[in-house]
C-alpha cells in the first residue's frame, strides 16, 4: 500500500503544466504522456521517479495568472513548507513535516546519511557557488537540527564495493549470471523490474549503498549506541527522488523494522536547515560521526557517473591481482558520454567493463544481451546525465545554462574530495575492516547476506 | 531625417513551445542580486514578457518600444521615458496610477512588487500593502536574456537597422532575378 502510493510520487500540476513537452524529452522511459500543448500526465507503471522532469520543468506559477488553486493549496498537495519560492508543474512529494515533526522530539534517537552527491550541491540552497564542497557545514548543519548520530551513505558505498566487488569476482570464477549489473540506482533497478525483467538475475544482489547504511544503522549503529533497533529513527539525505520509493520498497526491512524510515532530498534538507534559522555559511567544519561515518574517497565517487565502476576498479582488481592498482584515479571510465566501454587487464583477466548514463543509453546493451551477444563482465548505470550530482532532488537550476555548469563544478568537487580523502580504497577504510572483524564476518557471508543483499522482482 | 528606429524582441509562435523558459530568464535578469537556485528565491518570478496560450496561439508578448510610446504619452508623473533608444520606466517615479496599462496595445505591462519592497526597505517597513510600480521590457540594456534562454530560438532581437537592411538586400536579389527574366526581354 505504501509502495504502491509512493510509486505516484512524480507528478504534474496540471493548471501550471503549459504542455511544452521538454519533460518528456528528458524523460528516460517515456513516462510523460498528454498532448502537445494540453497538460501532461505521469504514466505510474512506466515511471521510475528520477525526477529529471522536475529539474527541467520551467512552467510556474506566474504572478499575473489567476489560478484555482491557491498558492497555500499547491504547498499542501507538495508537503512542502511555507516558502516564497516559484512552484513548478513537475514537482515530487516531499516528507519535510514528517522528519520535522520527529526531530522535534528531544528523545527520539536518530541516525542520518548523506549521499555523496549532496555536499557538493547543498550549499547552492544558501547562495554559495555552484558545487561548493561543503561536508563539514552539512555535518554541523544535520547536528544542529537534532541527529543524534550523523553517518554517512559514503561509509556504505564503500562497503557495497567490498560486497559488490567480492560479487563479481565470484561470479566470474565461479559462474553466475554475466554481464553483472549495478544496483545502486533505484531507477535503474525499477527499470529493469519494469521493462527487461528476464534480466534481473544480472543485476547485483547487493542493496545500494542506502540500504546498506540503513541495516547497519539499525544492528551494528544500534547496538554501538546500546539502544533499541525500534527506537532508532532512520533518515537519508538524497540528491534522487527515487529513493524514497526504494526506501519504502516492503523487502527493505532486514534489521527487523524498515531500515530506513524517512528519505529528504537536497532540497528538503535546505527547507529544514532555513526554517531552523540556521546559518548554514556561518557554520563551523565538523566531522561525520565514527563508526558508520568513515569513507574512503571511492565512497565519495558513488555521486558521479563512472565512480561506482572507478571504486568497484579500485578494489577489485586488488582483489583479483593481489597487487595494489598502479594509479588510484581510473579515468578512462569517467566522463559524461552515454556509453563508455573500458577493459582492465588484470594479467590473468581482461576485465571488460562499460558506464552507462542515462537510461535510455542503456536500451541498445540490453538488448545485446538478450541476443548473446554481451562481450563484457560488468556494468555500471545511472539513470541521471551526469549521475546522481544531477539527481531529480538536488538543487533547481533556474536557467537551463546553470544546470550545465552546476553539473561539471559538483563533479569536480566530487572528485576534488576524492584526491583529499587519507584512504582513496575502500576496503582500505579501517571502519570497513572493523565492521567486517566484530560484525559482519566475510564479504557475501551469512551476516552479510541477510543485511546487505536483496532479490528483485518482475513488476509485472 | 534619418532615424534611429527602437529594437524589440519578438516571438516566432511557430517556434514557441510555451517552456516559459524566456519569462524565468527575464525575472532572473532583473533581479537585485545573483541568485541560481529556485530555492535562493524568497518571491515570485516577476518577468517582463508574458505568455500567450490560447488554444489558436502560444507566444510571448512584450514590450515594442514604440517610436510614438502610448504609455510614455499617458503617463502623468512623467516616469516613462526614452533612453538610450529604449523606452524605460523610473520605478522610483511610477506612483502605479495603470494609465501607461490601459494606453499600452499590446498589454506589454504590468504591475509589481516595488524593487525596495523586494529587499525590505527598513523605513517602510510599517506600510501594509506592498508598494507596487509599473514594470515592462527594457530590453537587458541591449543583449536580451530571454533572447539567450529560449531553447527553441523562438524569440529574434530585431534590430530595425539590420533588418531593413537585410530585407533590402533579399528584395534586391529577387527583383534582379525578375528584372533579367522580363524586363531584358522586353528592352
Amino acid at each position: 500500500m505504501v509502495a504502491k502510493k509512493i510509486q505516484e510520487n512524480i507528478k504534474i500540476d496540471a493548471e501550471l503544466c503549459t504542455g511544452c513537452g521538454r519533460c518528456s524529452e528528458v524523460c528516460p522511459v517515456d513516462a510523460i504522456e498528454g498532448e502537445e500543448g494540453k497538460p501532461q500526465s505521469v504514466n505510474v507503471a512506466k515511471c521510475v521517479m528520477c525526477g529529471q522532469c522536475v529539474q527541467i520543468c520551467s512552467a510556474y506559477d506566474s504572478p499575473f495568472e489567476q489560478y484555482a488553486t491557491s498558492r497555500s493549496q499547491r504547498l499542501k498537495e507538495r508537503n512542502m513548507p511555507v516558502v516564497k519560492e516559484p512552484l513548478f508543474a513537475a514537482y515530487y512529494h516531499g516528507d519535510f513535516f514528517k522528519v520535522k515533526k520527529r526531530l522535534a522530539d528531544k528523545k527520539q534517537f536518530s541516525m542520518v546519511q548523506c549521499a555523496p552527491a549532496v555536499r557538493v550541491s547543498l550549499a547552492e540552497e544558501f547562495g554559495m557557488p555552484l558545487g561548493s564542497l561543503v561536508p563539514g557545514k552539512m555535518v554541523a548543519a544535520l547536528k544542529r537540527l537534532g541527529f543524534t548520530r550523523v553517518y554517512d551513505t559514503n561509509f556504505a558505498a564503500d562497503l557495497t564495493i567490498m560486497e559488490e566487488g567480492s560479487e563479481l569476482v565470484k561470479r566470474i570464477t565461479e559462474g553466475g549470471s554475466l554481464p553483472m549489473f549495478t544496483s545502486c540506482c533505484p531507477a535503474w533497478v525499477k527499470f529493469v523490474e519494469n521493462e527487461y525483467p528476464e534480466l534481473i538475475d544480472h543485476l547485483s544482489s547487493c542493496k545500494s549503498p542506502q540500504q546498506m547504511a540503513g541495516s547497519m544503522f539499525k544492528t551494528y549503529g544500534a547496538s554501538v549506541d546500546g539502544v533499541d533497533a525500534r527506537e532508532v529513527y532512520s533518515v537519508a539525505i538524497m540528491p534522487c527522488t527515487c529513493k524514497k520509493f526504494e526506501a519504502s520498497r516492503p523487502e527493505m526491512k532486514s534489521s527487523g523494522y524498515q531500515d530506513v524510515d524517512a528519505v529528504l532530498t537536497t532540497r528538503e534538507l535546505a527547507y529544514l536547515i532555513k526554517e531552523a534559522a540556521i546559518d548554514f555559511n556561518a557554520l563551523p567544519e565538523e566531522s561525520f560521526d565514527k563508526p558508520l561515518g568513515m569513507y574512503s574517497g571511492a565512497g565519495t565517487i558513488f555521486g558521479v557517473t563512472g565512480g561506482v565502476m572507478e571504486a568497484a576498479i579500485r578494489t577489485a582488481y586488488e582483489l583479483i591481482t593481489k597487487e595494489p592498482i598502479e594509479n588510484v584515479n581510473v579515468t578512462s571510465v569517467r566522463g559524461e558520454q552515454g556509453v563508455r566501454k573500458v577493459t582492465l587487464d588484470t594479467g590473468t583477466l581482461k576485465l571488460k567493463t562499460v558506464v552507462v548514463s542515462g537510461l535510455k543509453n542503456v536500451i541498445p546493451i540490453l538488448e545485446d544481451i538478450q541476443r548473446g551477444k554481451a562481450d563484457f563482465h560488468f556494468m555500471e548505470v545511472m539513470t541521471c546525465p551526469a549521475g546522481c550530482i544531477s539527481g531529480g532532488g538536488q538543487p533547481k537550476m533556474l536557467l537551463p545554462v546553470d544546470g550545465r555548469i552546476a553539473y561539471v563544478n559538483r563533479k569536480f568537487s566530487t572528485y576534488q574530495h576524492d584526491e583529499e580523502q587519507r584512504y582513496r580504497k575502500s576496503h582500505e577504510n579501517p571502519e570497513i575492516q572493523d565492521i567486517y572483524k566484530k560484525f559482519l564476518g566475510e564479504p557475501l557471508g551469512h551476516t552479510s547476506h541477510k543485511l546487505l543483499h536483496t532479490h528483485y522482482k518482475p513488476s509485472r | 531625417m534619418s532615424r534611429n528606429l527602437k529594437s524589440f524582441v519578438l516571438a516566432d509562435s511557430k517556434k514557441c513551445i510555451g517552456c516559459r523558459v524566456c519569462e524565468v530568464a527575464c525575472a532572473v535578469a532583473h533581479l537585485d542580486t545573483e541568485i541560481k537556485t529556485v530555492g535562493n528565491m524568497n518571491f515570485s518570478l516577476n518577468p517582463r514578457l508574458y505568455l500567450v496560450k490560447t488554444p489558436e496561439i502560444t507566444m510571448p508578448v512584450q514590450c515594442r518600444h514604440c517610436e510614438d510610446a502610448p504609455c510614455l504619452k499617458s503617463c502623468p508623473v512623467s516616469a516613462i521615458k526614452e533612453q538610450s533608444n529604449r523606452i524605460v520606466i523610473d520605478e522610483a517615479g511610477c506612483i502605479g496610477c495603470k494609465s501607461c496599462i490601459m494606453a499600452c496595445p499590446f498589454g506589454a505591462i504590468e504591475l509589481i512588487v516595488s524593487r525596495q519592497e523586494r529587499i525590505g526597505d527598513e523605513e517602510d517597513c510599517l506600510r501594509d500593502e506592498p508598494e507596487v510600480v509599473a514594470s515592462k521590457c527594457d530590453l537587458c540594456g541591449g543583449a536580451p536574456a530571454c533572447v539567450k534562454a529560449c531553447p527553441r530560438e523562438a524569440l529574434q532581437y530585431v534590430d530595425m537597422v539590420k533588418e531593413r537592411t537585410q530585407r533590402r538586400i533579399e528584395a534586391a536579389n529577387k527583383m534582379s532575378g525578375f528584372h533579367n527574366e522580363f524586363m531584358v526581354r522586353e528592352g
